[in-house]
């Protein structure tokens, strides 16, 4: 509860969930369209890296806190 | 523009995680301190980030799309000319005076190097244009959403209302913050995508010089008169009406974007905020500008990417963002850019409302109401204050929907109070002569020249309501030029009444006037740490971008 009130974790958490909603689409989608997929997959995986990283930069943080 | 379910659940998780995080922090809100200024212990981070994203609302957004597809990169001057230089003088020259002052908002500022009359005029105007721009930013979503989604405008007002009751109220100004900075990221990252899909499919740079009218790709060129340039505006109205004018008297002044500095932990990070804050600004055109561009060169390409005619049959341009997130973004990603839209509105909205109920309940409340009640009664008073703050914000989407020209009279309105207010301010901290009583009058009648002017002249069929004397080349130049009457006038005024009144002693303007604080003695400092040379740095970027785009 407590790693909620740090924004980075939260950012984090959220641009890593958006990333896998829209690479979940690009799999599980209706139609698998090529052309419309492909920025999907993109900016997924591009929001999931983001979020990861900030996740790992949360963590960080509190190791260097302690 | 039809969503899938994939786009409801985006903006679902949007609303579930803006919704928590005003939960989360409510642990930490004890006073109204805390509640209201956030205690003075927010990161460097995240008020540079919050510094810029308190300004990154509706009107940023889609505003700024519709003067690309407009005016062309000439609508780069709101950030090269105007946001980068004030918010470096702000960082560099007037954060010192806030933060030092220990003033918890600019009104209790101007009580201090004032006195209580010129408090009062500001915080009440404050309050009220903050509680409608608020209304305004609530009423133009849920036009949006029901024009591009269908939906039904009540829903979107009380939908989009009680999610930003809800976290501003429990979470106080933190939540706002911690909520801006996502939104930050969210709206960046939501219409990147965007830009690279526009570009790809326009051709490119090269596909953007081909297809665009040369006349608007440029930042310079033609400013020798207004009407050598799709702005309508010559260099003297830019450099002086909005580069000086506008620009410092928003940025400077206008409690809402410099709350977000003075919540720093302390003066370094305090000055720090709006500087570093104003690299992100400086590039913000990509996000921001650069898709109205894109537009028109699709236009010339394709079809189905022209833009709506609103009600008095004119070109639509605020419909630019809309129209390139129907045409571009297939649903998944078209979620993720809905979502930054709905997210831009509410950040505008949510910093409206924390900067009202600070004010309210600082200024007005505890100045003439109750004085010396206990942190916990401002407490109450202040989450009060942010519930009624949202309920006129609702009332006023209602007016403004029924009747569409209060919402021009009233952002009218607000530009007569901001433009001559720099004028005091640039005064109170820099001529330690400057009195009261010329603070005041100075205030007031900038504010009625800013009024007569706007009477007095017309562009764009608006103004004029006295009698016609002179015809703007466009509505921006009006802005821009009754903006530096109004300063003039406030300026001339302030001097004159200071010359006959009795200024206050010295003693007492010690840490509020530039001539009377001692100077910051920390040249050994690191050179990321040190303000001024941050300043710098960024003004010489901002120059060098001025001439790649000349």
């Amino acid at each position: 509860m407590k790693k909620l009130s740090d924004l980075r974790f939260v950012i984090g958490i959220f641009f890593t969930i958006i990333g896998l909603l829209l690479i979940a689409w690009c799999v599980a989608g209706p139609g698998g369209r090529a052309m419309d997929s492909e920025i999907n997959w993109r900016a997924g995986f591009g929001f999931f890296v983001f979020g990861g990283l900030m996740v790992f930069l949360s963590f960080r943080n509190s190791i260097s806190e302690k | 523009m039809k969503l899938a379910s994939i786009d409801y659940t985006i903006i679902a998780v949007y609303f579930l995680f803006v919704v928590t995080i005003g939960y989360v922090l409510k642990k930490k809100i004890k006073t109204g301190n805390d509640f209201l200024m956030s205690n003075r212990n927010i990161p460097l981070w995240i008020t540079s980030l919050a510094f810029i994203s308190a300004n990154l609302g509706a009107q940023e957004v889609l505003g700024m799309a519709a003067n690309g597809a407009k005016y062309g990169f000439y609508t780069v001057h709101f950030y090269w000319m105007g946001a980068a230089l004030a918010m470096i003088f702000l960082g560099v020259f007037m954060m010192p005076f806030y933060y030092g002052s220990k003033a918890r908002s600019v009104p209790e500022y101007l009580a201090m190097r004032f006195d209580e009359k010129t408090r009062g005029f500001n915080a009440m105007t404050f309050a009220v244009m903050t509680v409608f721009s608020s209304g305004i930013s609530l009423y133009a979503l849920a036009m949006l959403l029901n024009i591009i989604l269908g939906w039904d405008f009540n829903v979107s007002v009380l939908l989009a209302a009680g999610i930003v009751l809800i976290y501003t109220f429990l979470g106080g100004l933190t939540s706002a913050v911690y909520n801006e900075v996502l939104q930050f990221f969210l709206i960046v990252l939501g219409i990147a995508p965007l830009v690279y899909l526009g570009m790809e499919k326009a051709g490119g740079w090269q596909g953007i010089i081909h297809n665009v009218d040369d006349a608007k790709l440029h930042v310079w060129k033609g400013m020798a008169h207004a009407a050598t340039n799709p702005m309508g505006v010559d260099a003297f109205s830019l450099v002086f009406g909005l580069g000086f004018v506008l620009a410092f008297g928003y940025w400077c002044t206008d409690f809402l974007v410099v709350q977000r500095a003075m919540i720093s932990k302390n003066l370094n990070a305090a000055q720090r905020t709006p500087i570093i804050a104003s690299v992100p600004k400086i590039f913000m055109p990509l996000i921001v500008i650069l898709p109205g561009i894109i537009l028109l060169a699709l236009q010339k390409q394709f079809p189905g990417f022209a833009l709506p005619v609103n009600a008095n049959g004119q070109t639509d341009y605020n419909m630019a963002m809309p129209v390139l997130l129907s045409k571009l973004y297939p649903n998944g990603i078209l979620g993720v850019g809905i979502t930054a839209l709905i997210a831009s509105f509410m950040s505008g909205m949510a910093g409206n409302v924390t900067a009202f109920n600070t004010v309210f309940t600082f200024d007005i409340y505890q100045s003439y109401i109750r004085k010396h009640a206990s942190e916990k009664h401002y407490l109450y008073v202040g989450k009060t204050t942010t519930i009624i703050g949202i309920l006129i914000s609702i009332a006023t989407a209602y007016i403004a929907r029924s009747f569409n020209s209060i919402m021009d009279l009233l952002q009218l309105v607000f530009s007569f109070v901001n433009a001559p207010l720099f004028a005091t301010f640039f005064l109170g901290m820099f001529w330690k002569r400057t009195t009261s009583n010329g603070a005041f009058y100075g205030l007031l009648s900038g504010t009625a020249a800013a009024a007569l002017a706007h009477g007095l002249t017309t562009a764009e069929g608006k103004g004029g309501w006295i009698t016609n004397l002179h015809t703007f080349y466009s509505g921006t130049s009006q802005a821009f030029n009754i903006a530096g009457i109004a300063f003039i006038v406030c300026f001339i005024v302030t001097v004159m009444v200071s010359r006959f009144t009795e200024p206050k002693p010295e003693s007492s303007l010690v840490g509020l006037v530039y001539s009377l604080t001692p100077k910051q003695k920390d040249k050994s400092r690191i050179w990321y740490k040190n303000p001024l040379i941050l300043g710098i740095g960024v003004l010489i970027i901002t120059i060098v971008l001025n001439i790649i785009f000349y």
